[in-house]
């Protein structure tokens, strides 16, 4: 018997991989998944698909750019540039300055630790499979994106 | 079809709920933007917190009163500095109205975004299983990682269409229904034509004023609910996963070798 180790991310794919090692004759007990907590690291500005950390800093950012917008546009009647032009200023720069405030705020005032950048290995999954499964089992994993696989006998 | 059904009611509090309708989740929120996002236009905070029917109807009653109020065309004499005029548009019958139910939906959503959060930590401790799959004869709906850059420019592009793209379908044909309303009175796009045609004078006289001050909040809260909630389906997802993994991938009897790895 082999063991082969993998790293995921949560995903749908993941359950994919899961499903297909199962169809190919690995038994349940024998795959073993680890969850994991990701280490913190600086807050980001913008969550990805991979990564939230929830406090995301676009809050400030479309407050301020609503409350510019309206204030932008209303003004925009008497400036020669007009109510469309000054209400698109006044969104893009009340957003601007709002991130500008946040990023101020969080990475100055408070320098608390966040989700690390980009991609992250947040699942290890441990499969225990006979040496001819082996091969299979790596390429599934492969064609369902593990990040990085280890043949252990 | 649902993948738990809460026959016994057993547990007291329970942090999502995945539905046709969509994806309903309790998650922490700062109080004070949903109390800014009722200020912009009252509704709107208690959308984002899921809470649907006092919504609609504030935001309802917040298009009647100041479209007869005159509110909006108020605020842009105001800000323009024709004080006079200002007041010249304002209806008295109307306008009393406004101030109480106005600063009701800012106070209510805020109050409330501070006891959803207590409610928040509560059932997130109590970890109470929940319904993360829902198919039926109209809708599909069902736990998933989505972009949320792919929400905010969506919803820049037609309000509801973020919320269309994370399967919030109450909120997204609200908003895609009233966006035709505000575009089409306010004459929006008419004043875009003319400005990419260059007559800029035309473009500004076309507009109308009372009509094109809900077009920016409408904006702004599209992209900002698409997004937060983008996110935090996403985060939801996760969770959900891995109690799934643990519950099922992590049998007693599994030993981890401590063999050589073959290169």
């Amino acid at each position: 018997m082999v063991q082969i180790f993998s790293t995921f991310e949560h995903s749908t794919n993941l359950e994919l991989a899961i499903m297909m090692l199962e169809k190919n004759g690995i038994k349940k007990e024998n795959i073993f998944a680890v969850p994991l907590t990701n280490r913190k690291t600086e807050r980001k500005l913008f969550d990805t698909i991979h990564n939230a950390d929830g406090v995301s800093l676009i809050s400030t950012g479309a407050t301020l750019g609503t409350a510019f917008a309206v204030i932008g546009a209303s003004v925009g009647f008497k400036l020669a540039w007009g109510p469309i032009y000054c209400g698109l200023i006044g969104a893009a720069g009340g957003f601007i300055l709002g991130v500008c405030i946040d990023v101020f705020y969080y990475k100055v005032f408070k320098k608390k630790q966040r989700l690390l950048r980009g991609k992250n290995t947040e699942v290890i999954l441990v499969i225990e499979c006979d040496e001819a499964q082996a091969d299979t089992v790596e390429d599934i994993l492969w064609h369902h994106y593990a990040f990085g696989t280890a043949r252990i006998i | 079809m649902d993948n738990y059904r809460n026959v016994e009611n057993k547990f007291r509090r329970y942090k999502a709920h995945i539905s046709i309708a969509g994806t309903t989740q309790f998650h922490l929120r700062n109080p004070y933007a949903i109390a800014w996002w009722s200020a912009a236009f009252p509704g709107f905070g208690h959308l984002l917190l899921s809470k649907y029917l006092r919504g609609l109807s504030l935001f309802i009653w917040e298009v009647i009163v100041n479209c007869n109020a005159k509110i909006n065309l108020a605020m842009v004499h105001s800000f323009c500095g024709n004080f006079d005029e200002a007041k010249k548009v304002l209806d008295p019958r109307w306008m009393l109205m406004y101030i109480p139910v106005y600063l009701f939906a800012i106070w209510d959503s805020y109050r409330t975004s501070v006891d959803m959060n207590k409610v928040f930590l509560l059932a997130e401790n109590e970890d109470a299983p929940f319904n993360s799959f829902s198919i039926g004869a109209m809708e599909i709906n069902y736990l998933d990682k989505r972009k949320p850059a792919m929400s905010v420019i969506w919803s820049l592009f037609m309000p509801g269409l973020g919320q269309l793209h994370i399967h919030r379908v109450v909120t997204s044909f609200f908003a895609l229904a009233w966006t035709i309303a505000f575009l089409y009175f306010s004459k929006v796009l008419l004043a875009v034509h003319y400005l990419f045609l260059g007559q800029l004078a035309e473009s500004t006289a076309v507009l109308d004023k009372q009509w094109l001050l809900f077009m920016p909040s409408m904006w702004g809260f599209a992209v900002y609910d698409s997004y937060v909630n983008t996110v935090e389906n996403n985060k939801l997802f996760n969770i959900e996963q891995k109690d799934f993994l643990i519950k099922h991938y992590q049998n007693p009897s599994f030993q981890v070798k401590k063999g050589k790895v073959i290169i």
